[in-house]
């Protein structure tokens, strides 16, 4: 390569004298020799750091409250990765597809970077310093009574500092809201089985039958049930546990199912009770009560009711005979109307009857420190403030965790209500919709930057405390931790209590290592117990197995008749939750949007599903823009026809249609949630979901839907790709 | 490499790897993927985007094809003529299926597409010229064409978004085709590490993204030639054999199956994925 005798060594000897005579030239000593400066080895680096090599910290994700722990995998300072926390009971080293996504909102760029105060139609940056100055004079200058909290699910520490913080100023409201919760089945069950989230033990059951619960996708524990739903399909005896899914819209778990049942919207009660009355008549023993409550269901009757054929009544209650035990949930299909409760203590009785109770349907473990226990929200929640906004009663608004504004029905008036509040805070990570709404907005770090504790609602094994912590540095010197304002705002209130802590973080370990004892960590100095504590990710706790207690009434049980027609408003609208997008609050994360639906496989749009059969009739075709009109308001989308809906139902996706936000969700697809009717459930007062009705026609335009599914749709066109038998023609205890 | 060489042993050029003369070595890299527990949940996929510097494309492109999705989810429906799709869908998991014998080795004009020592169809980015032949002769739909510079486009890796990259994989330039790896930088990393210690990488030592996130572990992947690796040992309860084109199990007419099967087997591709039949109750 080098020609003429210049060979490599010589050119290095070369290189090595210019260099020593470069460095003789220099005047004096560098900084390094005379001590100004150091040079510092890789050879000494910080704990943990060797480049190129990625180590791994265990945390835990907040993407939706399942609370599932994870491991980040960290190179040379930037989490790169997320992976499951192959110690924590919940998900067990696995994760989901919004999961995966935490990162890109760590790293979104659309994330709000300093306090912000309005001025005008601006926000204009202040010091964190004059924020907190600015809530201190406005939590003081008005009636406690009229400082109200709104928040999303809270547990651990910073629900602990939370209550602390509103008992410090002698009163203040806490309104804890989830658009999307599970908030009547959590009622009913309290009412059956003394608890309001029992455990499911999905691998112990035989059958399921899961009256709308996607369990797979997006109802409470999802990663975790899927884990179970493995364990069900394939045990070990290689005796296959059958899924039969009972819903007017296939949600994921119903793609899953072994017989998918399209049930006519609201009569998912009617057809436990008469399953209820198909067991009695073969044979299953029930009480007198029961047997009289349910003696009108009869098969016939319950078929023309429900529209599920009798054949599969009969064919469901055998099975259901057969192999025990069983499990049957009540999802929110079940739930979603006004008469949810009944219909959600319907499916409760089979339960019941079918003899899970203590089989299948198991006892939580009590949690050792309620003080830290979740506070799980619903929708009546934001009903109470949105009134009490509206009466003048609110002066000082604190919002968390929630985007009221986007996931507030049009008939909330939720937007016009805020606007009597004279100072809102919104704690946000995006400027979305509510944060575009208020006075002051506080920038939280991401969920990979930040110190807490969390505990579940849905446990899988005893109790746990799950810890967060920073996976790395903090991207923006502005942001702030939701428990770090919190505590700032407490130093306001109560000095001498909390001047002592610097920040949340030391607040956090000395509050855990304090408690050590009750902790498991009895046995170790403070030092050991919190590096274990952290490097785990998780606490286990010691709990008892609480006591199931609920009392069922067959006798108060009452379930009402199917809906009457609306000729005016002749369909069902069915706000889907799909696994990725839920409420929306991940809209921002390009991965999700870009990510197809699993049903439609559509991907960057809402969609309105329908039945062939319903679009036929409405000279309806695929990628045609039809409006769907309630009668609080309309929204437009594409329509896609969809062989696993219901012909009375169209069905929405949530989370789309943002109007602020970010760069990836705004103009996004149409916010279901804005057209939702007032109606809600007897019982609890809950939002009424599934009870919207609406008319659909077609708005003019036609596009071609962007999907990632080919122009054959569905069909395999008679290639041999996906395949599918009977499971009775394979031994599955056989196989490796 | 002249004319005759070629003529002479075409068969080695081929038709390397599946044959018995010719075993794998040390390693040879499958995966399984059982149809009855993958539920559909898009994780893999989304995994795949995390590991591997996957773009987002956006929407209009996405209409145009130019979706990056290694991994991605098939939805077929199999109602046909019945009013609903009363029993589910049925989801596929589609990656690239590291065939033995590649359709789309033999087409690249270049040499950037070829097989490893290991069992990999491997794409060496730096010297794909983008001529596409391979993606056309591709019976999967498995490979990935950079019709844009990504790292340059709005809103693909706006700062900073770009911090999230993965160092240990290339980010693809304008021009390029690329595929499923079955994460040959966690692979090369595993093997390494065993060499360091003088033995060979451990069945469950290295996993792959989409198998590592799998919530059912649906999943399972392996060194086929590790007499103790699950994946082998699926493939053998299986009568599945990587090296033929027609599985003797499917001639018998037993009562009971073995649902192990490869797609497009009959193309002659030699596979390195096994899918397991998905499931249904007959008495419901």
């Amino acid at each position: 390569m080098i020609e003429n005798g210049f060979n490599r060594r010589n050119f290095l000897k070369v290189l090595g004298w210019g260099g020593a005579t470069v460095a003789l030239s220099g005047c004096g000593n560098t900084s390094v020799e005379d001590g100004r400066e150091f040079v510092t080895s890789y050879a000494e680096t910080a704990d943990y750091i060797i480049p190129s090599i990625g180590t791994y910290f265990n945390s835990t994700c907040a993407q939706c409250d399942a609370g599932c722990g994870i491991m980040g995998r960290v190179r040379e300072g930037r989490v790169l990765k997320l992976e499951g926390n192959p110690e924590s009971p919940i998900n067990n080293g696995k994760m989901c597809g919004l999961g995966q996504a935490g990162v890109q909102a760590h790293y979104n760029p659309d994330r709000i970077r300093e306090p912000l105060l309005r001025n005008g139609d601006r926000g204009e940056a202040i010091t964190w310093e004059k924020a907190l100055e600015l809530i201190n004079e406005k939590v003081g200058s008005v009636n406690p009574e009229n400082v109200a909290f709104l928040t999303g699910v809270v547990s651990g520490h910073v629900k602990a500092l939370l209550n602390n913080y509103l008992d410090a100023l002698g009163s203040g409201h806490h309104y804890v809201y989830e658009a999307v919760a599970p908030s009547v089945v959590r009622a009913s069950n309290k009412k059956a089985y003394g608890v309001e989230m029992p455990r499911l033990s999905m691998d112990k059951a035989k059958v399921i039958v899961s009256f709308g619960a996607d369990f797979l996708g997006a109802w409470v524990s999802p990663v975790h049930f899927s884990q179970q739903y493995a364990r069900f399909r394939k045990p070990d005896n290689g005796e296959r546990g059958v899924l039969v899914q009972v819903e007017s819209k296939m949600t994921l778990t119903g793609a899953n199912a072994d017989r998918w049942l399209a049930i006519r919207p609201g009569t998912e009660g009617i057809l436990a009770l008469g399953l209820i009355n198909s067991l009695a008549a073969a044979g299953l023993p029930v009480s007198e009560d029961v047997a009289a409550a349910v003696g009108e269901y009869t098969s016939d009757r319950v078929s023309k009711d429900t529209g599920v054929s009798a054949e599969h009544i009969a064919k469901l209650a055998a099975l259901l005979k057969e192999r025990s035990p069983s499990l049957v949930i009540a999802g929110s299909a079940a739930e979603g109307y006004a008469h949810g409760s009944q219909n959600a203590a319907a499916i409760a009785l089979l339960n019941q009857v079918l003899g899970n109770v203590g089989q299948t349907v198991e006892a939580p473990s009590s949690v050792p420190f309620p003080q830290m226990a979740p506070s799980t929200g619903n929708s009546f929640a934001l009903q109470s403030l949105s009134d009490d906004m509206a009466q003048d009663k609110v002066k000082v608004l604190f919002s968390y965790g929630a985007n009221p504004v986007f996931t507030a029905p049009a008939f909330f008036k939720l937007k016009e209500n805020l606007k009597k509040v004279p100072f809102k805070v919104v704690f946000a990570h995006y400027m979305d919709e509510t944060a575009v709404e208020a006075d002051l907005v506080l920038p939280l770090n991401s969920a990979m930057e930040d110190w807490a504790t969390l505990m579940p609602e849905y446990i899988a094994e005893g109790a746990q405390l799950n810890i967060r912590q920073p996976l790395m540095e903090k991207m923006y010197p502005g942001t702030l931790g939701v428990g770090d304002i919190l505590l700032a705002m407490l130093k306001q209130r109560r000095p001498d209590e909390y001047n002592d802590y610097e920040d949340f973080y030391s607040y956090l370990r000395s509050a855990m290592v304090s408690n050590k004892d009750a902790l498991g960590g009895a046995d170790k100095d403070d030092d050991t117990f919190w590096e274990t504590a952290l490097s785990h990710g998780v606490v286990k706790l010691v709990g008892e197995p609480v006591n199931m207690t609920g009392s069922m009434s067959a006798a108060a049980l009452v379930v009402p008749a199917p809906f009457a027609e609306d000729a005016t408003y002749p369909l069902h609208l069915i706000p889907a939750v799909s696994a990725s997008m839920r409420d929306g609050r991940n809209a921002n994360e390009p991965w999700l949007q870009e990510s197809p639906d699993p049903l439609t496989t559509i991907v960057w749009d809402s969609w309105v599903e329908m039945h062939p059969k319903t679009a036929a009739k409405l000279g309806i075709v695929e990628g045609d823009i039809v409006e769907v009109a309630s009668k609080s308001g309309a929204i437009k989308a594409q329509a896609y026809l969809f062989p696993g809906i219901h012909p009375d139902v169209v069905s929405v996706p949530l989370g789309y249609g943002h109007e602020a936000m970010g760069r990836y969700a705004k103009g996004v697809g149409s916010n279901a949630f804005s057209i939702l009717d007032p109606v809600f459930d007897n019982e609890t007062g809950e939002l009424a979901m599934h009870e919207t009705r609406v008319k659909v026609t077609k708005a003019g335009q036609r596009v071609i839907i962007v999907k990632d599914e080919g122009p054959a749709g569905g069909s395999q066109m008679g290639r041999r790709i996906a395949l599918r038998i009977p499971s009775n023609k394979v031994n599955l205890s056989e196989e490796v | 490499m002249s004319i005759t060489n070629l003529l002479e042993n075409w068969s080695d050029f081929r038709h390397q790897h599946p044959s018995e003369d010719r075993p794998h070595l040390e390693y040879k890299w499958a995966m399984s993927i059982d149809l009855d527990s993958c539920t559909g949940c898009n994780a893999c996929s989304v995994a795949c985007y995390a590991e591997n510097n996957l773009p987002v494309v956006g929407k209009e492109k996405f209409a145009h094809g130019h979706s990056h999705h290694w991994m991605r989810i098939e939805r077929y429906w199999d109602n046909d003529g019945r009013e609903f799709a009363d029993q589910g869908a049925q989801f596929l998991p589609m990656l690239c299926q590291h065939c033995e014998s590649a359709p789309c080795e033999t087409v690249c004009p270049v040499g950037a597409t070829n097989h490893t020592a290991d069992g990999l169809n491997s794409q060496v980015y730096n010297r794909c010229v983008g001529s596409r032949y391979c993606n056309a002769n591709c019976p999967y739909k498995v490979r990935y064409f950079n019709w844009y510079d990504y790292p340059t486009t709005d809103n693909v890796w706006p700062a900073p978004m770009e911090q999230q990259l993965n160092p240990d994989v290339t980010v693809r330039g304008k021009g390029v085709m690329e595929k499923c790896t079955f994460c040959v930088q966690r692979l090369t990393v595993a093997k390494s590490d065993a060499r360091t210690e003088g033995r060979l990488v451990l069945d469950g030592e290295v996993q792959t993204a989409c198998q590592q996130v799998c919530p059912t572990g649906a999943i399972t992947f392996g060194n086929l030639v590790d007499p103790l690796a699950k994946v082998g040992k699926q493939w053998m309860q299986q009568q599945v054999d990587l090296n033929k084109d027609k599985q003797a199990k499917d001639a018998a007419e037993d009562a009971v199956k073995l649902r192990g099967y490869r797609i497009l087997e009959e193309l002659r591709t030699y596979p390195s994925v096994m899918y397991l039949e998905q499931l249904r109750e007959s008495a419901i």
